[in-house]
């Protein structure tokens, strides 16, 4: 995973210069600011990216000469049909507007935001899927 | 002689599983990445309006903080990161009694965090008259410090469900290990905030 890594450092890099650029030209605390935390945001990836690399046996992708089916296994879980995220999104957007309709809203929202979030994490911990 | 088919041998045994890293795990780095964004903007506002308001000639901070009280509970929220560190160990060792009494320890602590910032909020409105509207500082220091204590409920929450699902599950494997791994990492990210927020806000005023 060393392109994909060095490809953020890179990003980081670069938001630093022109971060350094920026607020001697400018003397702006907010651009200055913002791209200093886009190199935290690149760093944090870039540095992700390389550690984990180290740490994992090379992937078929970092092979020039990997084939196809090389990547063939398990790639993870994910599920198949679910309601939650649904639940979960419409709980927060009546969280949200509650802020500007009123606190009692807003505390509906956080009620059924919180029911849906258990209802989110697990799913599949009960019933015809716990395990 | 008769022509007989020739077949060459070709390997059919299957490839070795490729070795990935976990897709939770970078997914939320990926989104802590974006989080990173979210407090530039707070950060970008505080550094905008400080200096906008210095410019005018205002005090900044307009009221006296207690900047002791809050390097106790940066070093109670520091400390809460190595023992939520130690959970994650557990989790990798699959020492689920280990991982449970590390997130409580962690939870405890954080849920202190919590406590100590609601009392000091009540303080500096009773005492400080600082509100959302007294004065530029007031609104910044409770949006910035706000916005971080609503992400450290949030870990308090995800803390619990982590210990739901230990509890929820009949036995301990990696999937539980990945939550206790990408739960550690969102807490290790607030505290990262924290440290930031601390230093601009109450060490460099």
């Amino acid at each position: 995973m060393k392109v994909e890594g060095y490809l953020f450092v890179l990003v980081a890099a670069f938001f630093a210069v022109a971060d350094v650029v920026y607020w001697f030209w400018s003397k702006d605390p907010t651009g200055t600011t913002a791209l200093g935390l886009s190199v935290g945001l690149a760093v944090l990836v870039g540095f992700y990216l390389l550690f984990t690399g180290r740490r994992t046996e090379p992937r078929p992708e970092d092979d020039s000469e990997g084939e196809i089916e090389e990547g063939a296994g398990e790639y993870g879980f994910y599920s198949p049909h679910s309601w939650w995220p649904a639940f979960t999104a419409t709980s927060a957007a009546v969280l949200s507007v509650g802020l500007i309709i009123g606190w009692w809203l807003f505390l509906i929202g956080a009620m059924c935001l919180l029911l849906s979030a258990i209802g989110f994490v697990f799913e599949y911990y009960r019933g015809h899927f716990s395990h | 002689m008769a022509d007989v088919a020739t077949a060459t041998a070709i390997d059919v045994s299957p490839p070795e599983r490729a070795q990935r890293p976990n897709i939770v795990r970078v997914g939320t780095i990926i989104w802590l990445s974006s989080e990173v964004m979210f407090f530039a903007a707070l950060f970008a506002m505080y550094f905008t309006i400080r200096s906008v308001q210095i410019g005018a000639g205002a005090p900044w901070p307009p009221i006296h903080l207690d900047v002791p009280y809050d390097t106790v509970i940066t070093i109670d929220l520091v400390l809460s990161s190595v023992t939520c560190q130690f959970a994650v160990f557990a989790a990798e060792r699959g020492d689920v009694r280990k991982v449970r009494l590390w997130i409580l320890v962690t939870f405890l602590m954080g849920a202190a965090f919590v406590g100590a910032q609601a009392y000091e909020y009540t303080t500096l409105i009773l005492h400080e008259g600082l509100t959302m509207g007294s004065s530029a500082f007031g609104s910044v220091f409770y949006i910035t410090t706000g916005f971080h204590g609503m992400h450290v409920t949030g870990g308090l929450i995800a803390f619990l469900f982590l210990l739901g699902r230990t509890y929820a599950a009949k036995r301990y494997t990696h999937e539980q290990a990945t939550s206790a791994v990408v739960v550690s990492y969102y807490w290790h990210f607030v505290d990262v905030v924290w440290i930031g927020l601390f230093t601009t806000i109450f060490l460099i005023q």
